[in-house]
């Protein structure tokens, strides 16, 4: 009895801290908007293609951290080191060059842990994985329809965003935990 | 019991043997200009753990102690150190790009967090290389200031 009640405090304790956050972090919004804003190159919706198969394996990478699948997490993961390999970098202007050899090091980096290690340290590398697909995205562009979705609870109460291919938030870092903890940034496309 | 004692001197025959194979050792008297603590402003007492925790494996020079001498102690070790500068490399820090370099810094602050660097195997031999809560409360403290800034 006694342990049902604290379990009972507990969960309303914890809900109501989702709450506070999520609204916190919609006043936060606007901060966290402007400094993405500063950092991407050239804030546009470009439509390309070059793109397409580097955001099909992190989408894969994605949803599998959804549904708690760290195998196929790694699947994810090694379509976005083949992804990479292939990319044309011939039809990338002289400026995009550089941003891009420096997004694609880093992106492969964390493709690679994600191949080789447990969930956790899958969602750890996830969190900057999902900034460099951001970034490239505003750097190459993409033809596809995308949400920007944020999680304020996500890398330690710090925040991370995620890229989704769906308006309904489905939360890569918690998963079922908190399945719908996070919300729609902006929309790309 | 004849197979028992060949087998045995088959062995002291093998463990001699590779106490001959060349090993290389992870040693330079380079001054690296990109070297963690040229390109950024590290205060002593971070430098003084990064080089007692951390430079064995992730960087260009290592401290080796009298037992490397023995094989294959020798190999495990090498091929740590291989892996240890692949995935984070102080010496070579500042060549990283701005994007690598936080995202190493989050790594470590990770690992140190999650106690998983430096290596239990590794803290439990060299006992000075062991970091102390409070030791891990300044280097994380430190390098959260340090990544926010870059």
């Amino acid at each position: 009895m006694k342990n049902s009640i604290y379990a009972v405090a507990f969960a309303i304790l914890f809900l109501s801290a989702c709450k506070n956050e999520s609204k916190q972090a919609e006043s936060n919004d606007m901060n966290s908007k402007e400094i993405q804003e500063e950092k991407t190159i050239e804030a546009t919706s470009q439509k390309s293609d070059l793109t397409s198969a580097i955001i099909d394996g992190y989408l894969v990478l994605k949803n599998a951290l959804v549904n708690e699948d760290g195998k196929k997490a790694a699947d994810g993961g090694k379509m976005m080191l083949t992804a990479f390999s292939n990319f044309d970098m011939a039809k990338l202007t002289e400026s995009q060059h550089t941003k891009y050899m420096e997004i694609a090091e880093s992106a492969k980096e964390h493709a690679e842990h994600i191949i080789k290690n447990p969930i956790d340290h899958q969602r750890e590398h996830f969190e900057d994985l999902s900034k460099d697909v951001n970034d490239l995205i505003a750097l190459v562009g993409t033809d596809k329809t995308l949400y920007q979705d944020f999680c304020p609870m996500a890398s330690n109460n710090k925040g991370a965003i995620w890229l989704s291919e769906t308006e309904e938030i489905n939360n890569p870092y918690f998963g079922s935990k908190m399945l719908k903890c996070g919300s729609v940034q902006k929309q790309i496309n | 019991m004849n197979l028992y004692k060949k087998a045995i001197l088959l062995l002291l025959i093998a463990v001699v043997g590779i106490q001959f194979m060349p090993t290389t050792r992870n040693q330079s008297n380079e001054v690296y200009e990109t070297d963690f603590t040229k390109t950024l402003i590290v205060p002593n007492n971070v430098q003084n753990l990064l080089k007692n925790s951390c430079y064995d494996c992730h960087s260009n020079n290592t401290n080796y102690p009298w037992y490397n001498l023995i094989q294959p102690v020798s190999w495990f070790l090498e091929n740590h150190i291989k892996e240890g500068k692949k995935e984070l490399n102080f010496n070579e820090f500042g060549a990283y790009s701005i994007r690598m370099q936080k995202s190493k810094l989050k790594s470590v602050i990770n690992q140190i967090k999650e106690n998983k660097m430096p290596l239990p195997t590794y803290a439990l031999i060299h006992k000075d290389a062991k970091l102390s809560e409070a030791d891990k409360e300044l280097l994380i403290r430190w390098m959260n200031k340090l990544k926010d800034s870059l």
